[in-house]
């Protein structure tokens, strides 16, 4: 008996100092906040994240590897945790949710077989990319809601994927099972500065929205009787949606899938509808505002294109200012479009909404003469945007007599250069000039900038070398007369300090050989532009720092918008010099203030502006049907006219006069709309 | 050398640890969702097998024989297979990380494993040598990984058929288990 103790119990002290050695010995230092991050961890292992546990996360998160608040099952309380743990601060972001982007059920969209295998999705997908002719539809087997590991997803009753967005934590597992990428993680933020892709079911009157209003939803909301959610949508796209109520030409009527059946969704009156809707309220609906960090930034004029960019911006929490030189807001809204078209009081209420979401407006302050690029900078602007407007809004402005217009430092259009030299102005001494242009009139106005005293004059083109005039192909004789010309060529951004420019950078877009590992830089202190008007140029502090004098503060230009890599978009591009959209319409300057916008947000968080790849607006060709079954026509409905005995061919010409629908026809017209997607419409059953 | 031949395929098919002896059961079902992990498991087991295997057979004959405390057998095996676990981890931690790394996540489960404390039985009370030890050892920890391997193959299908509601996930395992250890069972009388 005693021997058994003595064994065990010796046993027992052997191993146990054995063990008690062996942990000095084969002693591994981990980092104690490992263990303090993971203990903070939820220990759902979903892998939404990026690592394959928790512990992998908690290992990344000491190390630098991952971010503080990158737990997506956790959100916000454990990112706290784990900042306390680290000592760090983190700035919240939008929490990511899934969103399925599918409308119609298996049962009713056009099939092309009946599946009877395997109850997964990605079984279904093997055959054909599944049954549906859509090949972007939601097979509706719910891999997704048996792989969600919190339990947020479950099969509606059209056998389509519903999302409890208080359960979901965006780990993302739907996300990566789904075969069709149906269920995709988006936050409000995201969707509101994001573009359609051909891989996203989009109904045509959306698509060919310039400013991509989902207009489907919007429609299917005031089927239900929420004005409200309807207007959240619109707004979600087009902060100005009275002012395009009244204005916009409406190419979204024109695409329309019912103009196959009978005529086109009065979609434009519906969306004024609405927004009258809310004037009438007198209030203006409050928007979502994303958690942001605040970075203070001004914008150059307050026509439709730099309110949108304002409003954006704070619906993301930045601190939008805007510089409008003249006394009121509303640029070429205000005082260009006549008053019968537009209403001033339906501008004022668009406007003062915008103000409202915590926008800032300096009005009668102009650039280059109230303040400059130096002077924001100084004030502690972080971002500096362009807006200055569709038409050449010197006209609006009444230009200074010395000709030019002296926002940017250094960059001239031509007209303003040529109108100041033959006026006998000196522009100032310029030794090295960058000219954008592909013409001859390009190379004469570099003879006079070299007549001038201009050391060296470098002709940027983005067209090929042989497609160039012939005179400016002649290399070597132009060189010698110190004139370079850099065919294929764009200008991506422009760097500066203070009041002066310094550098253009530019790059080859056909490049012989390989690709340059970084943007090439010229030398210039004058940069003039073949177009009438400065494109949207977005200025920031830059790093770099040769030759900066005390009080100096170098800036440079971000590429605000470019679709696909490789194309030949920089900031300065004929035809549409710079615009990253043209200005054809109120919808047109909406949807590059939304563009602008994208570009600064990703440019504040991320550092760079990805292009966007498949954009829908770019392709040649997206799916869509051409003829359309099972729908009986009906008629549209129109607006009474009030006064019979009125004019009503004026009313078409003044819409101002021009009552929109009341709320019984613009139900009926609700009920017109089809709910289109890529393939699938409402049938009549 | 015939003899070992033999005892190797008792040991894998014949015997099959888990499907035969029905030992170590709950890695079985608990591991067995997903073929990485299964496999991982597989070869943590064998690693540890063996060692312990050796070890216990070193206890036993060294000491409790010795001092005719062979009663304490149970206990003291326990005491010993648990802290070679310990020990084992804290090594391959230092010593060969990525191993570590593989294996790591399974070397604790193994502790409460009772396929190893069986196989360590089993080769005592079959009065093994220390040579047959290992080799048994070893081909019980590759019969255990064969089935681990192989059923989580048939689950890794399972998850994607109709399955009732009421028989789902471990129930269902547990039938197709049956089922495979009825297949097993055709290799009794083989040796
Ligand atoms: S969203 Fe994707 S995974 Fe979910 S049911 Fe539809 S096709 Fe299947
Ligand atoms: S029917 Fe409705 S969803 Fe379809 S294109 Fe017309 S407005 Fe858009």
């Amino acid at each position: 008996m005693l021997g058994g103790f003595l064994v065990i119990g010796g046993l027992g002290v052997v191993i146990g100092v054995g063990l008690a050695l062996a942990s000095k010995i084969f002693y591994v230092y981990v980092d104690p906040k490992i263990e303090a991050v993971e203990d903070a961890l939820p220990g759902a292992n979903c892998g939404g994240c990026g690592y394959p546990g928790c512990s992998a996360n908690a290992v990344a998160i000491v190390g630098g590897k991952s971010s503080p608040a990158s737990c997506v099952a956790g959100g916000p309380d454990v990112a706290a945790q784990i900042a306390e743990v680290l000592g760090v601060e983190i700035t919240l972001k939008e929490p990511d949710i899934s969103r399925p982007g599918c409308y119609y059920g298996v049962q009713d969209a056009d099939v092309k077989y009946l599946y009877q295998g395997i109850n997964d999705c990605r079984a279904a997908a093997l055959l054909d990319g599944g049954a549906k002719i859509c090949p972007i539809g939601c097979l509706g087997l719910g891999t997704c809601v048996r792989a969600c590991p919190f339990d947020a997803l479950s099969m509606g009753p059209d056998n389509l994927p519903v999302v409890d967005t208080e359960r979901c934590t965006g780990c993302g597992t739907c996300e990566r099972l789904c075969p069709k990428h149906i269920i995709t993680l988006t936050s409000t933020s995201e969707r509101m500065i994001g573009e359609y892709v051909t891989d996203e079911c989009t109904a045509p009157c959306q698509r060919d929205c310039p400013t991509g209003i989902n207009i489907p939803a919007f429609i299917q909301e005031i089927r239900n009787n929420n004005y409200e959610s309807a207007l959240a949508i619109i707004k979600e796209k087009c902060p100005l949606p009275l002012i395009c109520g009244y204005i916009c030409p409406a190419p979204c009527e024109l695409a329309c899938r019912r103009n196959l059946v009978d005529e086109a969704i009065a979609i434009n009156p519906l969306k004024r509808f609405v927004s009258d809707y809310e004037m009438q309220t007198g209030k203006h609906l409050t928007p979502f505002k994303a958690p942001g960090s605040g970075q203070k930034i001004a914008i150059v004029g307050g026509g439709a294109e730099g309110l949108t960019l304002s409003y954006y911006l704070a619906r993301l929490s930045y601190h939008p200012t805007i510089f409008e030189a003249k006394p009121q807001l509303g640029g070429i809204l205000r005082y260009v479009i006549a008053e019968d078209r537009l209403p001033r009081k339906v501008l004022d209420h668009e406007i003062e909404g915008i103000l409202e979401t915590g926008v800032e407006a300096r009005t009668n302050m102009r650039m280059g003469h109230d303040f400059d690029l130096q002077s924001l900078f100084e004030e502690g602007f972080d971002v500096i945007a362009l807006t200055k407007g569709g038409f050449d809004s010197r006209q609006i402005l009444k230009p200074d007599p010395s000709g030019y217009d002296a926002s940017v430092p250094s960059v001239f259009t031509m007209l303003d250069f040529i109108y100041s030299l033959s006026k006998g102005k000196n522009i100032r001494e310029s030794r090295r000039v960058v000219i954008i242009h592909s013409g001859l009139e390009g190379l004469e106005l570099a003879r006079k900038c070299r007549d001038m005293g201009a050391q060296k004059v470098t002709i940027v083109s983005s067209l090929k070398a042989h497609e160039l005039p012939i005179e400016l192909q002649d290399a070597k004789r132009l060189t010698a007369e110190g004139i370079i010309v850099r065919p294929s060529t764009i200008v991506t951004s422009l760097r500066g300090i203070s009041r002066r420019l310094v550098r253009v950078a530019i790059e080859e877009t056909d490049p012989i050989g390989e690709l340059p590992e970084e943007t090439m830089t010229i030398r210039a202190d004058t940069l003039i532009l073949a177009a009438g008007r400065l494109p949207e140029f977005v200025f920031v502090r830059s790093e770099e720092a040769e030759g900066l004098e005390p009080g100096e503060i170098a800036w440079e230009t971000i590429e605000s918008f470019r679709t696909f890599p490789g194309g030949n978009d920089g900031i300065c591009t004929p035809p549409e010099p710079g615009r990253i959209s043209d200005s054809s319409a109120v919808v047109k300057s909406l949807l590059s203030g939304r563009r602008l916008t994208r570009a600064i947000h990703r440019y504040l968080t991320d550092g760079t502006i990805p292009p966007i790849q498949h954009l829908v607006c770019e392709a040649d060709a997206v799916l869509d049907v051409r003829e359309v079954h099972d729908v009986s026509p009906s008629e549209r409905e129109r607006p009474d006219i009030l006064d019979v005995t009125g004019d009503s061919k004026r009313a078409w010409i003044f819409p101002s006069e021009y009552p929109g629908l009341n709320e019984a026809s613009a139900k009926k017209e609700a009920e017109r709309c089809l709910r289109c997607g890529l393939i699938c419409y409402r049938k009549q059953k | 050398m015939t003899d070992y031949i033999l005892l190797v395929v008792s040991c894998i098919f014949v015997n099959n640890i888990l499907l035969m002896q029905y030992l170590g059961n709950c890695p079985f079902l608990g591991v067995s969702k997903r073929m990485e992990t299964a496999v991982g498991m597989g070869m943590a087991v064998v690693f540890v097998l063996v060692m312990a295997g050796a070890i216990t057979w070193i206890v036993d004959s060294l000491l409790l024989k010795t001092f005719g405390l062979e009663y304490l057998r149970t206990l003291s095996f326990i005491l010993v297979i648990a802290s070679l676990v310990q020990f084992v981890e804290m090594f391959l931690r230092k010593s060969i990380p990525a191993l570590y790394s593989g294996l790591g996540i399974f070397l604790p489960l193994i502790t409460t494993n009772c396929a190893v404390m069986g196989v360590c039985l089993i080769n005592i009370m079959e009065e093994y040598s220390f040579l047959q030890t290992l080799v048994t050892s070893f081909s019980y920890a590759v019969g255990f990984g064969l089935a681990l391997v192989l059923f989580a193959g048939i689950r890794e299908r399972i998850i994607l058929a109709r399955v009732p509601k009421p028989l789902q996930d471990t129930s269902i395992g547990l039938v197709t288990a049956g089922m495979l250890s009825l297949a097993f069972f055709a290799f009794k009388g083989m040796v």
